[in-house]
């Protein structure tokens, strides 16, 4: 038992430790904050529907269920898949990186130049990295002379974070414009007809959105007004399906 | 050694290579890519949901019309309500959260900046060892200042994209769900115009309770 509250003390710190702002996991930060930020507003919603009193308690016990088998589905399939992807990118960009041999050092160069152009002279100046990044990068801070091993490894680990970063983006263009439509969609028309079964007043409806469980809004049914929170009201009894997105 | 020469080969030709390669070509795409936050995420994964998003929908409530052999199309109707709101939602969700994720980030990291200086060393390097993972010890004094000031912006980056996830928990429901509301009105507006047939109210329920 201690042995297990170990493992996953050590699973959470290791989460934690990725999610933290170190440069060469700029693509798990990424992951984990969309992650959370999806899991803020599935719970958000599903939370609304445990406790609005307009929804009846025979619906609750099927709707709050799949609210949280919706959104666990979810997330789970965007934040496991998107792991892959960026795990994968971030080896083929280690791999591509050591095998650069020659190529490496022009290749820094050219980034540190840039890098250093861009903290002197771009829209958001930085003056003081600037000057880091020449005392760092280049022997003596002067650009014309050779090129530093930190300058090698910052441009290694920029390259393995442009690549994890390539890996977040994509997980989150499939996941977001994809996966989740599906997962919503198609949970939704199950949901849809159950309350319709159960609701035959409901097929007198207009049509509207799809309803969907990971994200209720309040009063369906009754659409009374939610106490003291005039916005929120305003929001989910307009639309019925209070999609909240963070 | 040959066996390592073959798998190079394999990898070299491989989806992942590849997309490094595209990357280390172009420089600029790389800076971006390497110094991306949150918020370019946003902008990114909402530019999709607004284009990807809404044909999905569609094409989605006509396959389950199709299976399940649906007479009255209700599923088939709904999914076009629901493109809309999935538009307006991508769009408005976006404004909001780039302007708010943008000035939690700003602050954060003029703070983490400011804290750097202020606490000096010992608190750069732990901050350093403890939780990037980088280790400062053996590098000489320019590398590790360079280190300490892009770790403080790291760092401002993240947390800002953090605090901004729950400073959005109270904006969805203030500033968002009006504000997508309104797009949605007048998105679902604009397509009707194109001849989309999406059904008027039957009531104006709704339209009371807001008031």
């Amino acid at each position: 038992m201690a042995a297990d509250m170990q493992k996953t003390g050590k699973g959470v710190w290791e989460l934690l430790r990725k999610c933290s702002p170190n440069p060469k996991d700029a693509g798990n930060t990424l992951l984990c904050l969309n992650a959370i930020g999806m899991l803020f507003a599935a719970a958000s919603n599903t939370t609304a529907t445990a406790i609005d009193k307009n929804t009846r308690p025979e619906d609750k016990k099927f709707l709050i269920p799949a609210g949280v088998a919706t959104g666990v589905a979810n997330i789970g399939i965007y934040f496991l898949m998107t792991r892959k992807l960026i795990k994968y990118l971030e080896k083929s960009a280690a791999n591509y990186v050591d095998n650069m041999g020659d190529k490496l050092a022009d290749k820094a160069t050219d980034f540190a130049k840039r890098a250093i152009n861009k903290a002197e002279k771009g829209i958001f100046k930085k003056p003081k990295l600037a000057v880091a990044m020449k005392k760092a990068f280049f022997e003596n801070g002067n650009l014309s002379d050779s090129i530093t091993e930190t300058a090698k490894e910052a441009y290694k680990d920029n390259v393995k974070a442009a690549a994890s970063v390539a890996g977040a983006f994509a997980g989150a263009v499939i996941g977001c414009s994809i996966l989740t439509p599906i997962i919503r969609d198609v949970s939704a028309y199950f949901v849809q007809k159950r309350m319709e079964k159960n609701n035959p007043d409901l097929k007198n409806e207009p049509h509207k959105p799809y309803y969907d469980p990971s994200r209720v809004g309040t009063g369906l049914y009754n659409r009374k007004q939610f106490p003291s929170m005039t916005s929120y009201m305003a929001f989910a009894n307009k639309n019925l399906n209070g999609r909240m997105k963070v | 050694m040959k066996v390592n020469s073959i798998s190079n080969q394999n990898f070299k030709g491989s989806f992942g290579e590849k997309t490094v390669g595209f990357i280390t070509k172009h420089p600029a795409l790389l800076a971006t890519l390497a110094g991306s936050s949150v918020i370019a995420q946003k902008v990114v994964m909402s530019a999709s949901e607004a284009t990807i998003g809404p044909a999905m929908d569609i094409g989605i409530g006509k396959t389950i019309t199709k299976i399940t052999d649906e007479k009255d199309g209700r599923t088939k109707q709904s999914s076009k309500v629901q493109a809309v709101r999935t538009f307006s939602q991508a769009v408005g969700g976006t404004i909001v959260g780039v302007v708010i994720r943008g000035l939690c980030i700003a602050a954060a990291t003029a703070l983490c900046m400011k804290a750097g200086e202020k606490a000096g060393e010992k608190l750069g390097d732990k901050f350093s060892d403890k939780f990037a993972g980088i280790v400062n010890k053996g590098l000489n004094e320019n590398s590790s200042k360079y280190k300490k000031i892009s770790n403080a912006s790291a760092w401002g980056k993240n947390i800002g994209g953090a605090v901004a996830l729950l400073v959005m928990l109270v904006t969805n429901f203030v500033i968002d769900a009006p504000f997508i509301n309104f797009i949605n009105k007048n998105a679902t507006k604009f397509v009707k115009n194109i001849g989309a047939k999406v059904k008027k109210p039957q009531n104006s329920d709704n339209a009371k309770e807001v008031k």
